[in-house]
């Protein structure tokens, strides 16, 4: 640990040569957890999301029921030409019924159950030649169109990584109005036990004369839907 | 083209030259430079609070700093708390052996690296290589530089000196595909070679945004994914990160990421923002077995204990100074002959690089356009300058060429003549009467024998007044 003092001292020494400022002013954290707008808070709020993941390339395929969704994302698949798609636990919603849903429509599906995790090459080879992956966001962000997706055991971050196209789904009532709340709403221990990316559109890259290209490392498409709770569950 | 090659004794007065004297290169660097303003200035329109973010992250970063040492004792503990090795490098000669040891250790063959300006300032791929590893950059701009065996020439478009047709012609000689110049095709090119890459890959490593202290979290942005995949798929990964990247907390990170990619790229927010706080853990699919942090000091201390240069270790490495400077624009990366070119390299190189460095704060004409720009509102003139007079008091002096010389002669003898009031006043009288027949609205348009560069340009000179410009209070 010498190495370390060392710095330690040194930067010491360094600070003690000009004052330190005075005890900072830190703006308190923004936005309570989770809080859960009004209905029509909430349309404003995914309507806004919507136009920003289209800015960034996303394609925002609508706010619908968890019954509507299902259809909606096997037409996807179609429309896609998928095979193969891959899919990791919910955060709010049982994302079981839609896998079932997509296997029935001929889709070689790869859940992430401990089981299948288990073996972590095998794991990595078929998502590496899955055509689809699927997660649900633990929020969104409307001023940006971004997609806050915590990765876990049963949500592996490559599932947003390795496939060439993304469905990212997250609960209607999630979508914060700006990054601060967001953060503030996922809460400090979940940046501390999991990894978090915050997705803002498809994979791209702007250094070739600044012109902007989509799917570099990562997905090239990017579907998102809001799903509205289930009819009377509210 | 300017040279690219290190150069064992770099001349930045050749190489400006030549890097003026290179009418493509000019296109280019306007090209990709203007775009980038334009979308910076539409960014800036569209977000009223930008100014305000602007001030709330330098305000942070000053706290940071002011107690850099709390932070980085702070930061190690929650780092290992969370299952991170950390490693203190005082300069690049530890960082590097430190990298070496543990890619042995791990028995790695082949290193993925994502966009990292601190292991270009310590020349890790060379010392690597050299060690038998197979490294390749994945970002696309560092992938087109590394494969040109070249350094990039911006810190945030690494291949900004480089047009579509060059980079199709390269893609054609080395990668073997057919000439495109079309960057859809290219990129392309890139993404299927590098994902085969990728996959085999054994060790990653990147670069640091943000290192959190309060939750020991690691901040990387980027929008191509190839940092996600590199501290993703490889069983070792190694993050390298300046000491002077620690913030205090998780909730100050919102105020940097409002105005990074606001000014940086010109985009709201890059594509990826990923929070990485240790390694994989048990029953995760994937994740790196093992997480390194590598801190940096490598003459980060020495900048924090001179009052005035201690300001420029708020810098968020965005680039947006780079291309808003009329003379990287006009001379490009490669010119400054450092790592980190433009304005900031200015400051930081000279201290990195010692006298090799040692003319580039004069690389500069103190219009201030970087420091309006900076997202964090350094104030690089002031340092520019600061570092000029330092300058002045080394020892050995810079050798200047000979009209560099001549100008700094008549600057000299100038200050001496101002410094007698009576005779100034009288050369000034005598000046006036004589421009009085060549002036126009009080300006000259054209200036004799020695202060001829002064108008050579376009730039017109107030002519000489009989009378002392009266002193409004
Ligand atoms: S000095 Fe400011 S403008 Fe320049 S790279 Fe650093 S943060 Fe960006």
């Amino acid at each position: 640990m010498t190495a370390f003092h060392k710095l330690i001292a040194n930067v010491k020494t360094a600070l003690e040569r000009a004052p330190r400022p005075a005890e900072p002013g830190h703006a308190a954290d923004g936005g309570a957890a989770m809080p859960v707008a009004g209905d029509l808070r909430r349309t404003e709020l995914i309507a806004q999301f919507a136009r920003e993941l289209a800015a960034v390339g996303g394609v925002f395929l609508g706010a619908l029921t968890a019954d509507q969704a299902r259809p909606r994302i096997v037409a996807l698949a179609r429309e896609l030409g998928a095979k193969a798609a891959a899919c990791g636990a919910g955060v709010t919603m049982d994302l079981a019924p839609l896998a079932r849903a997509l296997e029935q429509s001929g889709v070689a599906m790869t859940r992430a159950d401990r089981k299948s995790v288990a073996d972590r090459a095998a794991y990595r080879d078929r998502l590496a030649q899955a055509d689809l992956g699927i997660v649900e966001a633990h929020a969104a962000i409307a001023a940006t169109g971004t997609l806050a997706v915590v990765g876990a055991a049963d949500r592996p971050n490559s599932l947003t990584l390795l496939p060439p196209a993304n469905l990212i789904l997250v609960h209607a009532d999630r979508v914060m109005p700006d990054l601060a709340a967001a953060v503030a709403a996922l809460g400090t221990a979940t940046f501390v036990t999991n990894r978090v990316a915050l997705i803002t559109g498809p994979s791209r890259t702007a250094d070739i004369e600044k012109m902007i290209v989509l799917g570099v490392h990562g997905p090239k498409q990017l579907y998102a839907i809001a799903v509205w709770p289930a009819e009377g569950a509210r | 083209m300017a040279a690219a090659k290190p150069d064992p004794a770099p001349d930045f007065f050749a190489t400006s030259r030549a890097g003026v004297a290179d009418a493509e290169l000019r296109r280019k660097l306007e090209n990709s430079t203007g775009r980038h303003l334009d979308h910076v200035a539409q960014m800036r329109a569209e977000f009223p609070p930008y100014d305000a973010e602007r001030d709330a992250a330098r305000a942070i970063k000053e706290d940071a700093i002011g107690r850099l040492d709390q932070l980085l004792i702070e930061l190690k503990h929650q780092l290992e708390a969370n299952g991170c090795t950390v490693f203190i490098a005082a300069d690049a000669a530890e960082a590097r052996d430190y990298i070496l040891k543990v890619a042995r250790q791990a028995g790695a063959r082949r290193v993925v690296k994502g966009k990292s300006m601190a292991t270009e300032e310590i020349a890790l791929n060379p010392a690597l290589e050299a060690a038998g590893l197979e490294v390749v950059e994945t970002d696309l701009g560092e992938y087109i530089v590394q494969l040109r065996r070249e350094r990039p020439s911006h810190i945030i478009t690494p291949a900004i000196h480089l047009s579509k047709e060059d980079i199709g012609q390269l893609f054609a000689d080395k990668l073997g595909i057919p000439y495109s110049a079309e960057p859809a095709t290219l990129t392309a090119a890139a993404r299927d070679r590098l994902r085969g890459i990728f996959l085999a890959a054994d060790m990653g490593i990147t670069g640091v945004n943000f290192a959190v202290a309060e939750t020991g979290t690691l901040v990387l942005v980027e929008n191509e994914g190839n940092g996600r995949l590199s501290s993703t798929l490889p069983e070792t990964f190694i993050a390298v990160m300046g000491i002077e990247k620690v913030i205090p907390r998780l909730a100050d990170v919102p105020h940097f990421l409002e105005i990074l990619a606001r000014t940086g790229t010109g985009q709201k927010l890059t594509t990826y923002t990923n929070f990485i706080s240790g390694p994989r853990r048990k029953g995760e699919a994937d994740g790196p077995g093992a997480m390194h942090v590598v801190m940096l000091d490598n003459g980060r201390s020495t900048m924090l204990a001179d009052p005035v240069l201690r300001e420029a270790l708020y810098c968020l490495r965005c680039g947006a100074c780079l291309n808003v400077c009329p003379v990287y624009r006009r001379i490009g990366g490669h010119a400054y002959n450092s790592v980190y070119p433009g304005p900031i390299g200015s400051i930081v190189s000279p201290n990195l690089f010692g006298s090799a460095a040692a003319q580039l704060p004069f690389a500069s004409t103190l219009c201030g356009a970087c420091r309006d720009i900076c997202p964090v509102k350094i104030d690089i003139p002031r340092i520019l300058l600061h570092l000029r007079w330092k300058e002045g008091q080394a020892t050995p002096p810079i050798k200047w060429p000979a009209d560099a010389r001549r100008a700094r002669a008549g600057v000299a003898r100038f200050a001496r003549m101002a410094r007698h009031p009576r005779t100034m006043r009288l050369l000034t009288r005598a000046a006036a009467i004589f421009a009085r027949p060549f002036a126009h609205d009080g300006y000259l348009k054209r200036m004799p024998g020695a202060f001829r560069n002064w108008t050579r340009w376009g730039r017109d000179f107030p002519a000489p007044r009989f009378r002392r410009r009266k002193h409004v209070p």
